[in-house]
């Protein structure tokens, strides 16, 4: 009775299927969600109501269960959800689906044989919502809304285990804002953030998806090219450098022109770590200044 | 009708379990071996009507034994009796001669049909 | 088995013991193979009593040096309890990822390769060691429930005492596995150590099921 209770208030999806994976118990929660009452989906099979289910990850695990009474876990990092279902009130702007934690166990009988499998499916949507702001003010510059450094290193390790794995082409432009201090000084800060912020935007609009841009310090930046080669990479640090430099910078009733210098360093025999790469691009960048500046080395 | 049986194991416990598992009144001679080295000496020795044969043992494994022993007398009846039951490991097993795998561990009523297929098998042999 | 389990079993509950770890790993490699389509060796258990204390050391020197590894732990509850550690040597998760996840070639999952390759770890390593947990207990007439497996990567020499369930005077069980996959050239450690109030039971239940057969 209390049992029977508890099954139908729970705040948590739980089902039950036997060995041949007929539904044998729907609890409210799931009817709820599912949009599936009990009395419907009980006696048929799981897999024709949840087709996208019939996998051998799925089978593997239900039988690893069936098989040796063990416990499964199907994490929401790796599979966001079992059961498609929508994602609770305003959350479902930013999930297509709620996003689930699932675990399985057995079930068994008087003489101790495993019969059937519970599975529970708990709604982690509001937490995984909450890691993604996370993640996302931890890896972005307030200021500009590029990166920021905490993003670059371990993002930049991947990718260049990744090139080098299978081959492929990486470059890696380290760009700096000449005489950024003179803007500052000549115009206020606020003027100084709004030439950062403009120039993030006019290299945002010259670049991939795929590359990342990254604020490194102050008036320092970097951008990640995943399979570029070095001739391509030159060719884009050419449009942006341009980009600053041909369109003059209008703030309040301020006009003004500035320029970047541009280091350019490619994935290769000698830098195929974080730490060369990044020296090369940082000496590359130093000979644009010594050049000049405004200019791509 | 069997008169004699080898039972190769490394472990004591699982003899001591098929000693246990055998029907009350079985009557036969029990020869024992605890790895498949052993196991070959005694056959040659005793020339056991029926032998169990244990697949993991130290010194000599009981494929490598059951091989052997199917060299010196190749109508030699064999049982292997393993728990790792897999299709593979039963097919290598009947390559080798044996004549079937049992699982372990045995209950007496598996031992009781080894003891008939063993009997069956024997009795062919002699005719 | 070692020194110390002279303390612990008497010479007829060790081979009992030894037997019963045979034949549970001998059935779950077969069941794994046959039912789930798993291929994977399982060496002879080798047993040993360690105490709480010289748990870290023991680890070390069963792994023949390499210290750096991926580490699956889950503690499992029942009349046999204590926890279970898989270790996979640091590389293994790209090969299991192919036994694996094939599904996942087909682009079932939209996740980056480190989670696949780190959730890899922890299923193939939760499927490993509740094989072999169920059917040890199944032998003993025991059944267990499980926390959830988690994944460490850690250097094993740097592990102290209070990360084992064991209390530091204590006596554990380990009982140690060496498997390998057939089809990929991947090989790792499972330890299953047992804690003390387990002993008692074991013991008892080590002679009902040599009773069982009378
Ligand atoms: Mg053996």
């Amino acid at each position: 009775m209390i049992f029977a209770q508890i099954f139908d208030t729970i705040n948590n999806g739980l089902l039950v299927i036997d060995r041949e994976m007929t539904v044998k118990y729907w609890n409210r929660w799931m009817a709820m969600h599912s949009g599936i009452a009990a009395d419907e989906i009980v006696g048929t099979s799981l897999f024709s109501y949840f087709p996208e289910l019939d996998q051998p990850h799925f089978r593997r695990n239900c039988k690893s269960v069936l098989q040796f009474g063990n416990f499964c876990y199907f994490s929401q990092r790796l599979h966001k959800y079992l059961f498609p279902m929508s994602a609770p009130g305003s959350l479902a702007d930013s999930f297509d689906h709620m996003q689930q934690s699932c675990s399985m166990g057995p079930l068994r009988n008087k003489d101790n044989k495993v019969e059937m499998l519970y599975i529970s499916v708990q709604d982690v949507t509001e937490v995984v919502s909450y890691q993604k702001k996370l993640v996302i003010m931890n890896h972005t510059d307030q200021l500009t809304g590029v990166y920021n450094r905490n993003y670059m290193e371990p993002h930049l390790v991947k990718e260049i285990e990744r090139c080098r794995r299978y081959d492929h082409n990486m470059s890696l432009l380290m760009i700096d804002v000449d005489l950024f201090k003179i803007i500052n000084d000549n115009y206020g800060h606020p003027c100084g953030d709004y030439a950062l912020k403009t120039i993030c935007e006019r290299i945002t609009s010259n670049i991939r998806k795929s590359d990342s841009l990254i604020r490194y310090g102050g008036d320092e930046f970097c951008i990640i090219m995943p399979e570029t080669s070095e001739k391509d990479a030159y060719k884009v640090a050419e449009t942006i450098r341009k980009s600053i430099s041909d369109h003059p910078f209008t703030f309040a009733d301020m006009t003004f022109n500035t320029t970047i210098s541009i280091g350019v360093a490619t994935l290769d025999q000698s830098t195929d770590d974080v730490e060369s790469m990044l020296k090369k691009a940082d000496e590359a960048l130093y000979s644009a200044k010594q050049s000049g500046r405004n200019s791509v080395t | 009708m069997l008169k004699s049986l080898l039972i190769v194991d490394d472990s004591p416990v699982a003899r001591m379990i098929i000693k246990k598992c055998l029907p009350a009144e079985h009557g036969l001679q029990i020869y024992e071996a605890g790895n498949g080295q052993e196991g070959v000496e005694q056959y040659r020795t005793h020339n056991p009507d029926l032998t169990l044969m244990d697949l993991t043992m130290p010194i000599m494994n009981g494929f490598e034994a059951v091989e052997h022993i199917r060299g010196l007398d190749p109508e030699a009846v064999i049982i292997v009796s393993t728990a790792d039951i897999q299709e593979k490991v039963i097919q290598r097993v009947k390559d080798l001669g044996a004549l079937y795998t049992m699982k372990k561990p045995p209950s007496k009523k598996s031992l009781t049909e080894a003891l008939e297929r063993g009997a069956e098998a024997f009795a062919q042999v002699q005719k | 088995m070692n020194a110390a389990a002279e303390e612990v079993f008497s010479s007829e509950e060790k081979d009992i013991l030894q037997e019963v770890m045979n034949i549970a790993f001998g059935q779950a490699t077969a069941e794994l193979a046959e039912v789930i389509d798993i291929f994977v060796i399982l060496s002879v258990p080798n047993i040993k009593v360690v105490k709480g204390r010289d748990l870290p050391g023991y680890f070390i020197n069963e792994m023949d040096g390499s210290s750096v590894v991926n580490l699956i732990e889950q503690n499992f509850l029942g009349k046999f309890s204590g926890q279970a550690m898989l270790i996979f040597p640091s590389g293994a998760e790209k090969e299991l990822i192919k036994l694996f996840n094939q599904e996942n070639a087909e682009g079932t999952y939209d996740v980056d390769i480190d989670t696949l390759e780190q959730e890899t770890l922890i299923e193939v390593g939760n499927i490993l060691i509740g094989a072999c947990i169920g059917k040890i207990t199944e032998l003993l007439s025991d059944f267990v429930t499980y926390d959830p497996p988690r994944l460490v990567v850690q250097d094993l020499a740097e592990s102290s005492p209070s990360h084992f369930p064991v209390d530091e005077d204590s006596f554990a069980i380990s009982i140690r596995t060496v498997f390998r996959f057939e089809q990929q050239n991947v090989e790792g450690y499972l330890f299953l150590i047992t804690k003390q109030r387990s002993i008692k039971w074991l013991k008892k239940a080590l002679q009902s099921f040599l009773e069982s057969f009378m």
